[in-house]
């Protein structure tokens, strides 16, 4: 094995960190959705990615960066109200496991509409951060890298201000706890419900867009990073957007580490080792590391 | 209720009409001597191949070979006949998702439903292997499977009826390994590749190729799909100090998110290898968008095909013939810059050659003799490339020449490069 | 007497049908059918083991597929024994009781045994995930066994991974090779399938339900969720990796790709399509895995081009459609269809043997 070196090691923690910050982005769309509605939906990332595309689209018929992106952002808001609206309504109130099963159900679907609209074929994307690498002390830092974790940041940040200070916030918290009680005292609880997953769903766009100039634009780009996120969400606690953040970024250093400096473990069982040690992390601390623990009312 | 019964009753048809499939399909009936496949007016043939799922960028490869097929059933052959020898080719193929179980059932299916004549072009080395016993024990001809493992032409007496197409991996490994080993003898060459049987196959000839100079390789790291980044091994390359970077990656993504991560880590190796099934001017297009065309410029890689998209062929009568009859025949919107597709065209060419050469009433075993009896020029590869094959020899295509990327196009340069 | 004689016989009536059909389907199909049937009963009876675990107590498990590769490789690796796998260059260390090859046939209870100890070993430190995170661990199985196969290359033969020997007919008995495989499948099936309904009738099947409906009024009535939620895991993995090892059996190959996560997700579909919390839904999602893919690409009843080019779009949206209609799956549906008929019988069955006449108000 290479010898150990700080600027290697350096190098290592800094390109998880790039990683792990899209495992959060998409991983905070998941947690918006779970706290709203209380489900997983397994199909966040193929709408990440069939909203990427479009951004994709509307910049090859000329759009400049920026606007290309606010617009995308409001179709994909449009399109997860939708989905929430006319996909998810007729089955909200039965089991979980039916809405688990139409959220796979969306997940093929919508993975194999992209494939068929823009096929197979690996396309560049665009970034809004300049295409330079820093050099920190040996440390080679790209500022689309470095672009990527602020918009995180960011996000996260925006989210808490949202739920806490606006009153669209505490409404949608409010129908998310006790849609009974919150009907009573006039949130339209469907609405809510629907603008929760239009959010989730302008988050993802955002995710996407982060990682589509590293990662390249093809339909298959966010499965994998799903893996992550959902994971990370689950590390976080399932219900916290910090935990979510926090959860993706310790997931992608934990993986290079692991590979790096592990001889045993290599490049082959990166990720199974790392979500061993995370599944360690849940079950000393089921509710993950920032979430809530369930007290059990009898 | 009425909704509930009405989905009821359209499953319980559906149902029906399997069942009573089930017992029209008797085994034996008909004439059992008669060849499966072959009919007065039509050949069967059919394959597998990844429609769907992480790779299904080979898709075009099947939709190729479609074109080309009904290009023939509306031209008139060397006989003067439309399809082979008059004989429509029925082309069956399937999605089996890169997944063997799913090859193994979907064969089962063309030999014992479709009953097909022949196997041919189905993707994948694990999936060609997982059914490569079955139609061996059947002698089914499985024909110019697309992958170029080397054991299809190596282990042909344990398996008689199964033959390869393109020149294999290893083959071109030891061409980029001898390469290097001439033109840089004092390099320092680091490896990534792709972490199954494909990218190791390539190892193995690179090193082979690189003979005694192996020990200049620094760095051989390997990545798998599930790997969302690579920037974890591509660190560690630079930090051995390479200045030779062989890439052994599929097509499409892994290329040139390797590309672009090395840019990204402020990594430039002087020398850039791609493996031929990768390094198309399509992806190369996608990197160049990102990481400039000076980070890729002169990047090596090889070819036994003509490259479409080189302006060099524009004018090349095979070529045009490949993109009228792709346009004619192929999927609505096919974008024949798709070296897949020519891929595709260019086995069927082979493909219905043997069928011709299996004579006038074909079977089985006459098409295998034909496909170990091929002796001429396919007109869509690079000048000077044969299809040859003999008993003794069971690899169609072996030669291969370098190319080298330059103007935003690869081009062929030096000799002719004997694979086997 | 009659209306409790026709109770038993319509709870019954699904048993016989199936078994008229598999006879039926194994005397006079011919080869394809056989083997489009074959699959049927393997993935039957993994379902078997998914609706225990999912359905009957509640856990649920995105990890399914990863105990059918846990079997599949038992299977493989004990027919080939160390001979067939230096064929191949790999040399299992000498600690491993790989064996020198074995038939087919035992592979299956070997298989069995082994799996469900795994699922067991699996299920404790699953006792203190729920939910979300119980699913993210069953998920987190499913991604890592075939990152473990593919690295272990020298018992599981890696990436590249192992055929099998082709099957033939054991004991020269004069059947095709597909009857035989047919008949064996099914064989296991039934032989499960009994196993699966006499836990379930009996106190572990209630255990198990009175756990999935009310955890806490479960144990304060002194049933151990540890215990049967850990047994649900064993059991339901058990199943599995017989499964698993009739499917190596049947494809006579394996190797890591073979048991992708979307098995998992799939299998998952499949049972509760088919029917959550009733045995006959593991025969229906059973038949919906086997059949649905295969005619979502070529739609026997609708053609449209659509279906050619996507598939996956057609497969996807059908899953949608059938979770609107159908929330308690196929199963459901027909205990909905049949339920007028079951009402009325069970009211013969009163009105004719009364225990005791509840006092009306006001009588003496």
């Amino acid at each position: 094995m290479l010898a150990f070196t700080w600027p290697e090691f350096f190098q290592q923690i800094t390109s998880g960190l790039a990683s792990g910050a899209i495992y959060a982005s998409l991983a905070l769309a998941l947690v918006l959705i779970y706290r709203a509605t209380d489900v997983i939906n397994f199909a966040q990332g193929e709408m990440a990615t069939f909203t990427t595309y479009i951004a994709w689209m509307l910049m090859q018929h000329g759009l400049p960066y920026w606007p290309a992106f606010v617009l995308t952002l409001v179709i994909a808001f449009a399109g997860g109200f939708a989905i929430e609206r006319v996909v998810i309504r007729p089955v909200e109130n039965r089991p979980e496991i039916v809405i688990v099963i139409v959220t796979i159900g969306m997940l093929i679907a919508i993975n194999g509409l992209t494939g068929w609209i823009w096929g197979s074929e690996v396309k560049a994307f665009d970034s809004p951060f300049p295409n330079r690498t820093v050099d920190v002390a040996g440390v080679a830092i790209s500022l689309q890298d470095v672009g990527t974790f602020c918009v995180c940041l960011a996000t996260v940040l925006v989210l808490w201000l949202f739920f806490r200070f606006t009153t669209l916030g505490l409404a949608m918290r409010a129908a998310a706890v006790n849609p009974g009680a919150s009907r009573l005292l006039g949130v339209r609880v469907g609405w809510m419900l629907a603008i929760g997953w239009g959010l989730a769903a302008a988050l993802g766009a955002v995710a996407g867009m982060m990682a589509a100039p590293t990662t390249f634009l093809d339909p298959n780009m966010m499965l994998v990073i799903l893996i992550y996120a959902f994971a990370a969400a689950v590390l976080g606690g399932i219900d916290s957007p910090v935990g979510a953040v926090v959860g993706g970024l310790t997931l992608g250093v934990l993986v290079n580490l692991l590979g790096r400096y592990v001889a045993f473990v290599g490049e082959e069982l990166r990720l199974p080792t790392a979500l061993a040690i995370l599944l360690t992390v849940l079950v000393i601390r089921p509710q993950g590391l920032f979430g809530h623990a369930v007290v059990r009312r009898v | 209720m009425k909704k509930t019964l009405a989905v009821m009753a359209c499953c319980v048809g559906a149902a029906i009409a399997t069942l009573s499939s089930a017992s029209a399909a008797r085994e034996g009936a008909g004439s059992a001597a008669a060849t499966p496949g072959f009919t007065k007016s039509s050949i069967v043939i059919g394959g597998t191949f990844p429609l769907s799922g992480p790779v299904s960028g080979y898709a075009p490869i099947a939709r190729g070979m479609e074109a080309y097929f009904n290009y023939v059933n509306n031209r008139k052959g060397p006989d003067g006949k439309t399809g082979i020898r008059g004989r429509k080719i029925v082309w069956k193929y399937y999605d089996d998702a890169y997944n063997p179980a799913n090859t193994v059932q979907l064969t089962n299916k063309l030999v014992l439903e479709d009953k097909v004549f022949a196997i041919v072009g189905t993707l994948g080395t694990e999936d060609n292997q997982a059914i490569r016993p079955f139609l061996n024990e059947r002698k089914i001809p499985q024909l110019f499977v697309s992958t170029g493992a080397s054991y299809w032409g190596l282990q042909y007496r344990q398996f008689p009826w199964t033959i390869g197409w393109q020149p294999d991996y290893i083959a071109e490994g030891r061409a980029y390994g001898q390469w290097i080993a001439k033109n840089s003898p004092n390099a320092k060459i680091a490896v990534f590749y792709q972490n199954d049987d494909y990218g190791k196959d390539y190892l193995r000839g690179v090193k082979i190729g690189l003979g005694a100079k192996k020990s200049l390789i620094v760095s051989e790291l390997s990545y798998e799909v599930t790997d969302t980044s690579y920037a974890s091994q591509i660190a560690r390359q630079k930090a051995s100090g390479a200045d030779t970077w062989v890439l052994l990656t599929t097509a499409g993504t892994p290329t040139v998110r390797a590309i672009a991560t090395a840019k990204a880590l402020n990594w430039k190796p002087n020398t850039l290898v791609i493996n031929s099934v990768a390094a198309t001017d399509a992806v190369m297009a996608a990197v160049v968008d990102r990481v400039g065309a000076d980070f890729v410029s002169g990047a090596i890689s090889s070819a036994y095909l003509k490259n479409v998209s080189n302006p060099k062929y524009a004018n090349d009568p095979a070529v045009k013939q490949y993109r009228a009859l792709l346009a004619k025949y192929g999927p609505s919107g096919a974008d024949s810059n798709n070296g897949f597709y020519y891929y595709g065209v260019a086995k069927a060419y082979d493909t219905a050659k043997v069928l011709f050469n299996a004579g006038k009433n074909p079977t089985r075993a006459s098409l295998m003799r034909a496909a170990l009896n091929m002796n001429w020029t396919n007109p869509y590869a690079i000048k000077g490339v044969k299809d040859k094959t003999t008993r003794s020899d069971h690899f169609p295509l072996s030669q291969i020449k370098l190319a080298r990327y330059t103007n935003g196009t690869f081009t062929e340069f030096g000799p002719l490069i004997k694979g086997r | 007497m009659i209306a409790r004689a026709a109770l038993i016989a319509l709870r019954l009536l699904p048993v016989a049908v199936t078994v008229v059909l598999v006879v039926l389907i194994g005397q006079r199909a011919g080869e394809f059918r056989l083997d489009e049937f074959t699959y049927v009963a393997i993935y039957f009876a993994a379902l078997l083991g998914l609706n225990m675990l999912t359905g009957y107590n509640g856990q649920i498990s995105l990890g399914h597929g990863a105990f059918m590769c846990i079997g599949a490789y038992v299977a493989a690796v004990a027919v080939l024994g160390r001979p067939g796998l230096a064929l191949y260059g790999h040399h299992p260390p000498d600690w491993l009781p790989v064996g020198d090859g074995m038939r087919p046939v035992f592979t299956i209870p070997l298989a069995f045994v082994l799996t469900g100890a795994v699922g067991f070993l699996f299920g404790i430190p699953a006792l203190r995930l729920a939910g979300v995170s119980l699913a993210l661990a069953t998920f987190a199985m499913a991604v890592s066994l075939p990152a473990i196969a593919k690295k272990f290359e020298n018992v599981t033969g890696g990436g590249g991974g192992v055929n099998l020997p082709l099957p033939h007919t054991p004991f020269g008995w004069d059947i095709s090779t597909k009857r035989w495989l047919y008949y064996e499948a099914w064989g296991v099936a039934a032989v499960l399938f009994v196993l699966s309904w006499l836990l379930v009738r009996g106190r572990v099947g209630r255990a198990w339900r009175a756990i999935r409906d009310r955890e806490v009024a479960a144990t304060a009535s002194g049933v151990s969720p540890a215990v049967y939620k850990t047994l649900a895991f064993a059991v339901s993995s058990a199943f599995a990796g017989a499964a698993g090892a009739l499917l190596a059996i049947q494809v006579s190959y394996v190797n890591p790709d073979t048991f992708p996560i979307s098995l998992s997700v799939l299998l998952l579909a499949s049972v509760v399509i088919g029917g959550l919390g009733s045995l006959s839904g593991a025969l229906f999602g059973a038949l919906l895995y086997e059949f649905l893919p295969i005619y979502a690409q070529e739609p026997p009843l609708v053609h449209f081009a659509f279906g050619k080019q996507a598939p996956a779009v057609v497969f996807g949206v059908l899953l949608i459609l059938i979770m609107y209609a159908l929330p308690g799956g196929f199963a459901g549906a027909i205990r909905r269809m049949f339920a007028p008929l079951t009402r009325f019988l069970r009211e013969r069955q009163n009105t004719r043997e009364p225990i005791l006449e509840p006092a009306r108000r006001g009588e003496a």
